[in-house]
């Protein structure tokens, strides 16, 4: 198959990681889109050389993951985008509960250090910790530590609200 | 929210997201074609411009390089070319550097050890540049003099209204690169923290 193709291929089966990802690491409409190109770039750079000795997720997730913390460390947004409105950011599509219960859920792991946001983003994707070890450089006795504190991080903001 | 919850909410959204899948593969290339221009049309713009004006005075400089006919001024000259080829090319090297982080091998961790490590070089470059400018002005102001008015800057008599002025810029930059140190020193601690709490998570 044409590298071209089969890249779009892997993209337009995955879009949902990136969207997550990118909602994960912006504030507004505008820095997700940017983001959500950047990420769609460094893929592309990536797909040369990736020969399918990880899985395509652990890689996906690997290059959106370092993209988007680098991404929010960054200050300066600039250069034009595609539009993406109506393709991938469409929030209106979703149940209003659903909407809301996202919101809290999103706030709550923005509060997070950078390491265990990428953690938890990735627990919540049902990674495994082998997985998550692989994507994040961390141990898997730590990553199950780091699990151990974010539930009680995450139960302490429930008791202070 | 607790964790269960948080899991069962994400389960619904990826449903919804695997639903609504929208992307196409012309939109696909236009991102990464889109993203690919405006890294170029966009890289770096101000650093090399204020590189291309350093460069220039260099070619200045050297050009009229016969007309310092003192120790001081051929002194002045030298140490303002040097000054003027090292101060950008360390601050772009580190600026590329930041923007040269491998993304796509890199793990998660190893990128934010990585990016704070760079980002404490850069802004150590900018201080060192912010009080190498104050040298700078008092190093080119009369090798800029002799170059341009063929008149040497320490035998001239100058106006009070000069003085003031170069006082006040020497000042002025003095008071700018204090408070750039103030910031250095606050965000490299914060990246010393964030340092020590990514490799806290190896042991």
């Amino acid at each position: 198959m044409h590298t071209e193709q089969a890249f779009t291929n892997i993209i337009k089966e995955n879009e949902g990681i990136i969207y997550k990802v990118t909602r994960l690491y912006t504030n507004n409409q505008d820095d997700q889109k940017d983001l959500y190109q950047e990420v769609i770039y460094n893929l592309w750079k990536g797909f040369k050389a990736f020969r399918g000795d990880a899985k395509v997720s652990t890689w996906m997730y690997r290059i959106a993951l370092n993209t988007a913390v680098l991404y929010s460390k960054k200050k300066k947004r600039r250069g034009d985008k595609v539009p993406l409105e109506g393709v991938v950011l469409v929030e209106e599509a979703y149940d209003p509960v659903l909407e809301q219960r996202l919101k809290v859920l999103y706030t709550n792991i923005k509060n997070l250090g950078d390491v265990d946001k990428g953690i938890i983003f990735l627990f919540l994707e049902g990674r495994k910790y082998e997985e998550i070890a692989t994507i994040t450089g961390l141990s898997v006795s730590n990553v199950g530590t780091r699990m151990a504190r974010i539930k009680d991080k995450l139960k302490k903001e429930i008791i202070k609200k | 929210m607790e964790l269960e919850e948080m899991q069962t909410v994400w389960s619904q959204m990826s449903d919804q997201l695997k639903q609504q899948q929208k992307l196409t593969d012309k939109i696909i290339i236009d991102m990464t074609q889109q993203k690919f221009k405006n890294r170029f049309s966009t890289l770096s713009f101000y650093e090399i411009i204020g590189a291309g004006i350093c460069f220039a005075a260099v070619i200045f400089i050297i050009l009229n390089l016969q007309k310092m006919n003192t120790w001081y001024l051929m002194s002045a000259s030298i140490l303002s070319i040097v000054s003027l080829l090292i101060l950008p090319i360390f601050s772009l090297r580190s600026l590329f550097g930041m923007k040269n982080l491998n993304l796509t091998t890199n793990s998660y961790k190893d990128t934010l050890v990585e990016f704070i490590k760079k980002k404490k070089q850069m802004l150590l470059v900018q201080q060192l540049s912010a009080v190498f400018s104050v040298i700078l002005i008092w190093l080119v102001t009369p090798v800029f003099t002799m170059a341009f008015n063929n008149k040497d800057f320490f035998q001239q008599e100058h106006s009070t209204g000069l003085l003031i002025f170069y006082a006040l810029v020497t000042i002025g930059v003095l008071f700018f690169a204090r408070w750039g140190f103030r910031c250095y020193k606050s965000i490299t601690a914060k990246a010393e923290a964030d340092l020590k709490e990514l490799e806290s998570a190896e042991l």
